[in-house]
C-alpha cells in the first residue's frame, strides 16, 4: 500500500473510532451509570448472608437516617428541647426530608407503649404461655396440674415484683396485667437503657430520615439544603445556637469529592512524573506529546467498551483503570523510540518488524485481565474489560497514530542510551549472590505476609466526618460495650426463630446478660399457633388464679379488669395470620424504634444488643450475624481474595503458556520468570517487613505482572546480545514506576495498595532485566579472560 | 463507604421500647393525685424567711455523711398488707443517697446527680433512663433527702407543723408531671432526725420508709464507697 493512502486510512479509522466512542459517551446518564455506593462492588446475586443483609439494610431506610445535636453554649448544662422541636418541624417540612422528631419528644413512646399494653394478650401471651409451659414439663407433675401450677406460680412473681425498684411506678398497670406480660418485657430491654431519651447532658437531639438514597444526588445537596435553611431559620431567633450532624450521604458526598479531588491531583502528578522522566531520558520533550493522543484513544476505548458491557460502573473501576494509562503508554514508547534499520525505512516495515512483540505483549496481557471476567467480584469484572478493552485500543491506537507521522522516532539523551559497556564493572559473583538471595527472599518471605480484607478499604477515610459520627451516635446512645447482632430469615416467622434461638444460646453463654430485641414484642409462631389449644387446657385458671392471688396477700377484687379480659380471651382466643401480627403493630412502630426489625420476605430480620464487648462468631445455625461483621465483610471479601488468587495465578499460567507458544527456549523462560519473580520477590520482601496485604495488593500484583512482562519481552532481543534493555523500556518501566509511585501516596487505600504494589514489581522488573544481560555479559567476558 | 456502622446507631435507640413500655403504666393514670395529708398541713410561704423552718431545714441538710437503717412499706391498692423491704440508707453530700435493700433481696439503688442507678448483688447495673421525666423525680427525691431549700421551693409547694421536737414537712409538687410520678411528699421526724418518709399517690397507695437510729459522719471506706456510689 502506498505510504499516502496508508496514512489517510491511519486517519480515518482513528477519526471514526473518535467520533464513534465520544458520540457514545456524550448521550451517557453519568449519574446513573456510574456508581459511588461501595456496596454496589458486591455482586447482586452474592448469596451469602453476610452481604444479602448489608444490601438489605444498606438499600432500605435505615440508611437514611440522619442525627442531629443541638446545644445552647449559653446554656450548656440545658438540653434547648425547643430549639430541638422547632429544627425538627422545619426539617419534616422540607421536601427532601421523610420525617424528622424531636426525641425529647415522647409520644411516639408513649403510643408505642399503649399499643403493646393493649395488645399483650396477642403479643406477648403466646410466648409466656410457652415458656410457663416449658417450666412446668420440667417439674415433672402431671398435665392436669399445670392451671393450679400456673396460678401459684403468677402470684408468688407477682408478690416478688411488688419488692422491685420498678414495682412502684407499673402499680396501676400491675391491675390489668398480675400476669407480669408488659413489666416481663420492659425488664428484658430496660437492661439496656441508658441513654437515647432525647437529651444527652445539655444536648438535644433529633432523628431525621430522608426520602432518597443517600448515595445517589437527590440524598446528598437538596438534603443539605434543607439542613442549613432550617438552621438558619432556627438561628434567627436564637443565634448561638450550635449544630452538629451526622447521616450516610455526608460521607457518600465527601466520598465522592475525595475521589474526584484525588482523581484529578494524582493524574496531574502522575504525567508530572512521567514528563520528569522524559525529561530525564528524551532529548526533546516536546516530542513526547505525540503519546497523550495514544493513552487518549486507549481511554476513550476503554470507557466505551465498560460503559457498553455494564449497566452502573463503580468509580473506583475509573480510578484504576486509569492506571491504564501506565500500561497502555508502553505500546506508544515502543514503537516511537525504535530507530529505523536504514534511513527511509517505511512505518509498514518498522512495524511488521515490532508487530511480534508488540501482539505478544498485548495479547498475553489481554487474556490475563480476561479471566478477570470470571471473578465475583463486580469491580474485579469491571476492571478486566476496562483495562483490557483499553490495551487493546492502546495497541491499534498506536500502531495508526505513529503511521501520521513522517519520522516517528522519539530520540533519547545519551544518557539513557548508556548501556554500561566499559564502564560497567558488575562481577558475577555479586550478581550470583544477588540472585540467589532474591531467589529465597522470593520463595520464603511470601509465607510471611499477612492477609486482611475489609471493605473499609473501599472507603475514602474521613477523619474529621468518623470523629463527628462517633461522637453523635454515642450521643444517641451507641458504645462500644454493646455488641450488635442481626438474626435472619427468609420470613419472619422464621426469623423471629432463629432469634429465640439465639437468645437461648446467649442465656447459655452468659446467664444473667443483659439481651435486648424487639423481637421479644412478638410471639414466635409456634407459639402464636399454640395460643388457643393452650388457652382451652387451661379452663380453671382464673378461679385458681384468684385463689393464689389471695394467698399471697392479694385481693382478687382490685384485678376484675384482668379477670375479665380473661374470660374474653378463652370464649375467643386470638387467632389469624401470623404475619399479620407485625402488620398491626407496625403502624406503632415510627422514627428509631421502625428500624429495629424487618418483616418482609425475602430477607426479614431482628436486631439484638447485648451487653458487653463479645465476640462476634455466633454457631451457622443461629442465623446471627454481628455487626462488626457485616462492617468488615472480612470473612466475604477472604473468598473472593481466594477467587482472586486462583484466577491470577491461572491467569498467570496462561500468560507464560502463551509466551512459552511464541519464544522457545531460554527466551521464553527469561520472559516467563522476569515479571512472575519480580512479583514473588516484591511479595517476599513485603512479607519480610511484615507488611499485611489485601485483595487489591493482588489486583496490584497482578498489574505489575503485565506491565514487567511488557518489559521482558521487548528487552528479548537485546538481552540475547548481552546488551541492555531498549531505550523505550527504560522510560516506560520508569514512566510507570514514576506515576505508580505517585498513586502509592493515595488516601485511598484501594489505590495505595495497587500503586505501591506495581511501582514496586515495575522497578524489580526494570533491575532484572538491566543487571541480567551485563552480568551475563561480564561472567562471558571473566570465562574468555581466564 | 461502608454504610453500616452508621446505619447501626439506630440500635441504640432500641432501649426507647423499655421506655416505651414502662410509660404504659403512666398512660393509664388519670389526674395526678393530691394528697390531703399534705395539703391539711399549714402552708409554709417562704422557709428561707420562716424562723420556725430556716434554722431546722438548714441543720437537717446533710453537710457530713450519714447512714441509718431503714423499713419501707409498700401499700399497694390490690394487697391488704404492705410490702415489706429493708435495709441501709448511705448518704454522701457530694456523691448522694444510696439505699442499699437487704430484704427481701439485696439490691442498691443510688441516686444522684446522674440520674438512678440499680446495682444487683453480681454487681451488674441498671441505670434509669434519662429522659426528663424520670430525671426531674430523682432530682427532687435527692433534693428533698439534702433539704436543699432553694431548689426544693421551685419544684414544691412546701407544708409544716411543728409541735415541740416533732415536726412534719409536706411537699406538694407543682409540676403535674412531677406529681404524677413521685406523688405527694411528707417528712417527718424529732429534732434533728429525719423519722419518717412518705410518698403517697392516694390513700392506698404509698411508700413509707421508716428510719432507725442515724449515724452522722460516718467514715465510709473506699470499697464502701465504690459498693453503694457511683
Amino acid at each position: 500500500m502506498e505510504p499516502r493512502r496508508q496514512k489517510f486510512l491511519a486517519r480515518l479509522a482513528l477519526a471514526v473510532f473518535m467520533l464513534a466512542t465520544i458520540g457514545w459517551l456524550a448521550r451517557l446518564d453519568y449519574a446513573q451509570k456510574i456508581s459511588t455506593n461501595v456496596l454496589d462492588l458486591i455482586p447482586a446475586d452474592e448469596r451469602s448472608p453476610e452481604a444479602s443483609l448489608v444490601r438489605n439494610l444498606a438499600g432500605d431506610e435505615q440508611a437514611r437516617v440522619m442525627l442531629f445535636a443541638l446545644r445552647d453554649p449559653a446554656n450548656p448544662a440545658v438540653p434547648p428541647l425547643e430549639t430541638a422541636r422547632q429544627f425538627a418541624a422545619e426539617l419534616a417540612r422540607a421536601p427532601a426530608f421523610a420525617e424528622a422528631l424531636s426525641l425529647a419528644d415522647s409520644s411516639s413512646r408513649k403510643a408505642l407503649g399503649q399499643a403493646i399494653f393493649e395488645r399483650r394478650f396477642k403479643l406477648l401471651l403466646p410466648s409466656w404461655l410457652g415458656r410457663r409451659q416449658q417450666e412446668f414439663a420440667r417439674t415433672g407433675q402431671p398435665a392436669a396440674q399445670f392451671s393450679a401450677w400456673l396460678s401459684e406460680h403468677s402470684a408468688a412473681e407477682l408478690e416478688i415484683f411488688l419488692g422491685q425498684p420498678e414495682a412502684m411506678p407499673m402499680q396501676d398497670l400491675v391491675m390489668s396485667d398480675p400476669l407480669l406480660l408488659v413489666p416481663g418485657l420492659v425488664k428484658r430491654v430496660y437492661g439496656l437503657a441508658s441513654s437515647g431519651s432525647g437529651t444527652n447532658g445539655g444536648t438535644a437531639l433529633v432523628w431525621a430520615r430522608i426520602k432518597t438514597s443517600p448515595f445517589g444526588e437527590a440524598g446528598q445537596q437538596p438534603v443539605f439544603t434543607a439542613i442549613d435553611a432550617a438552621l438558619a431559620r432556627i438561628k434567627a431567633d436564637r443565634p448561638g445556637t450550635e449544630m452538629r450532624w451526622t447521616g450516610i450521604n455526608r460521607f457518600a458526598a465527601a466520598s465522592r469529592a475525595r475521589i474526584e479531588s484525588e482523581f484529578t491531583a494524582l493524574n496531574t502528578i502522575s504525567i508530572l512524573a512521567v514528563l520528569a522522566v522524559g525529561c530525564l531520558l528524551v532529548r526533546r520533550i516536546y516530542q513526547m506529546v505525540h503519546l497523550v493522543p495514544v493513552i487518549l484513544l486507549s481511554l476513550l476505548g476503554a470507557w466505551t467498551v465498560s460503559t457498553m458491557v455494564f449497566d452502573h460502573i463503580h468509580i473506583l473501576v475509573f480510578v484504576v483503570g486509569s492506571l491504564l494509562s501506565g500500561v497502555a503508554i508502553d505500546y506508544g514508547f515502543y514503537i516511537y523510540m525504535q530507530p529505523a534499520l536504514r534511513p527511509g525505512e517505511p512505518y509498514a516495515e518498522k512495524l511488521r518488524r515490532l508487530v511480534k512483540p508488540l501482539l505478544a505483549s498485548c495479547l498475553t496481557t489481554v487474556l490475563g485481565f480476561s479471566l478477570l471476567l470470571f471473578s465475583d467480584l463486580p469491580m474485579l469484572r469491571e476492571v478486566g474489560v476496562f483495562v483490557g478493552a483499553g490495551l487493546l485500543c492502546a495497541l491499534a491506537a498506536a500502531m495508526l497514530y505513529f503511521a501520521q507521522l513522517e519520522q516517528p522516532f522519539l530520540e533519547t539523551r545519551r544518557f539513557g542510551r548508556t548501556n554500561g559497556g566499559e564502564t560497567s564493572r558488575i562481577s558475577p559473583g555479586w550478581v550470583r549472590g544477588a540472585l540467589v538471595g532474591a531467589v529465597l527472599i522470593a520463595l520464603l518471605g511470601p509465607w510471611r505476609l499477612h492477609w486482611r480484607d475489609d471493605i473499609r478499604d473501599l472507603e475514602i477515610p474521613s477523619p474529621e466526618l468518623k470523629a463527628n459520627d462517633a461522637a453523635l451516635r454515642e450521643l444517641f446512645g451507641d458504645s462500644e460495650e454493646r455488641t450488635i447482632f442481626l438474626t435472619h430469615g427468609a420470613t419472619v416467622a422464621e426469623a423471629r426463630q432463629h432469634l429465640a434461638a439465639f437468645l437461648v444460646h446467649e442465656a447459655k453463654i452468659v446467664p444473667q446478660g443483659n439481651t435486648a430485641s424487639l423481637g421479644l414484642v412478638f410471639p414466635t409462631a409456634e407459639d402464636w399457633q399454640a395460643l388457643a389449644s393452650r388457652l382451652n387446657a387451661l379452663p380453671h385458671f382464673a378461679g385458681d388464679f384468684r385463689e393464689a392471688l389471695a394467698r399471697h396477700g392479694f385481693t382478687p377484687s382490685a384485678f376484675a379488669g384482668f379477670f375479665a379480659e380473661w374470660e374474653k380471651l378463652q370464649a375467643n382466643p386470638p387467632a389469624g395470620d401470623y404475619a399479620a401480627l407485625y402488620a398491626d403493630l407496625r403502624p406503632h412502630l415510627t422514627g428509631p424504634l421502625a428500624l429495629l426489625y424487618r418483616a418482609e420476605e425475602p430477607m426479614s430480620w431482628f436486631l439484638t444488643i447485648v451487653e458487653g464487648n463479645r465476640a462476634p462468631v455466633v454457631p451457622p445455625d443461629l442465623h446471627t450475624i454481628a455487626v462488626s461483621q457485616l462492617e468488615s465483610l472480612n470473612g466475604l471479601f477472604t473468598r473472593y481474595r481466594w477467587s482472586a488468587l486462583r484466577l491470577s495465578l491461572i491467569g498467570l499460567g496462561l500468560v507464560i503458556a502463551s509466551v512459552f507458544a511464541i519464544y522457545r527456549g531460554r527466551t521464553g523462560v527469561r520472559i516467563a520468570l522476569i515479571p512472575a519473580g519480580s512479583c514473588f520477590f516484591v511479595f517476599g520482601m513485603l512479607g519480610l517487613f511484615g507488611q499485611t496485604l489485601n485483595l487489591f495488593h493482588l489486583l496490584g500484583a497482578f498489574l505489575g505482572v503485565c506491565l514487567s512482562h511488557n518489559y521482558a519481552i521487548f528487552s528479548a532481543e537485546t538481552a540475547r546480545d548481552g546488551l541492555a534493555p531498549p531505550t523505550a523500556i527504560r522510560l516506560s518501566a520508569l514512566s510507570a514506576a514514576a506515576s505508580f509511585g505517585v498513586l502509592g501516596f493515595s488516601h485511598i487505600p484501594v489505590i495505595h495498595a495497587l500503586g505501591t504494589t506495581v511501582a514496586l514489581i515495575v522497578l524489580t522488573a526494570l533491575a532484572v532485566v538491566e543487571l541480567e544481560p551485563r552480568a551475563r555479559c561480564n561472567a562471558a567476558r571473566a570465562r574468555g579472560a581466564r | 463507604m461502608s454504610p453500616l456502622r452508621r446505619i447501626f446507631f439506630s440500635a441504640g435507640l432500641l432501649l426507647a421500647l423499655g421506655q416505651a413500655a414502662a410509660q404504659t403504666a403512666s398512660s393509664t393514670e388519670t389526674t395526678p393525685p393530691v394528697s390531703p395529708e399534705v395539703t391539711a398541713l399549714p402552708v409554709i410561704a417562704d422557709a428561707a424567711h420562716d424562723p420556725v423552718w430556716r434554722d431546722l431545714l438548714a441543720q437537717l441538710a446533710p453537710t457530713q455523711t450519714r447512714q441509718a437503717r431503714f423499713e419501707e412499706r409498700r401499700y399497694f391498692p390490690f394487697r391488704s398488707t404492705p410490702v415489706v423491704l429493708t435495709g441501709e440508707i448511705r448518704i454522701v453530700p457530694d456523691r448522694g443517697l444510696s439505699l442499699h435493700y437487704l430484704t427481701p433481696r439485696s439490691l442498691v439503688l443510688i441516686a444522684d446527680a446522674r440520674g438512678l442507678l440499680m446495682r444487683d448483688e453480681e454487681g451488674r447495673e441498671r441505670a434509669a433512663p434519662d429522659d426528663s421525666r424520670t430525671q426531674a423525680a430523682t432530682t427532687a427525691l435527692v433534693n428533698v433527702l439534702r433539704f436543699n431549700l432553694p431548689e426544693l421551693q421551685k419544684s414544691f409547694s412546701l407544708h409544716g407543723r411543728r409541735e415541740g421536737e416533732r415536726w412534719t414537712l409536706g411537699f406538694e409538687p407543682r409540676d403535674p408531671a412531677l406529681a404524677e410520678t413521685v406523688g405527694s411528699l411528707l417528712l417527718s421526724g424529732e429534732d434533728l432526725q429525719l423519722r419518717k418518709i412518705e410518698l403517697i399517690r392516694s390513700a392506698r397507695q404509698r411508700i413509707e420508709i421508716l428510719i432507725g437510729e442515724t449515724q452522722d459522719n460516718v467514715i465510709f471506706t473506699g470499697d464502701t464507697v465504690r459498693r453503694f456510689f457511683r
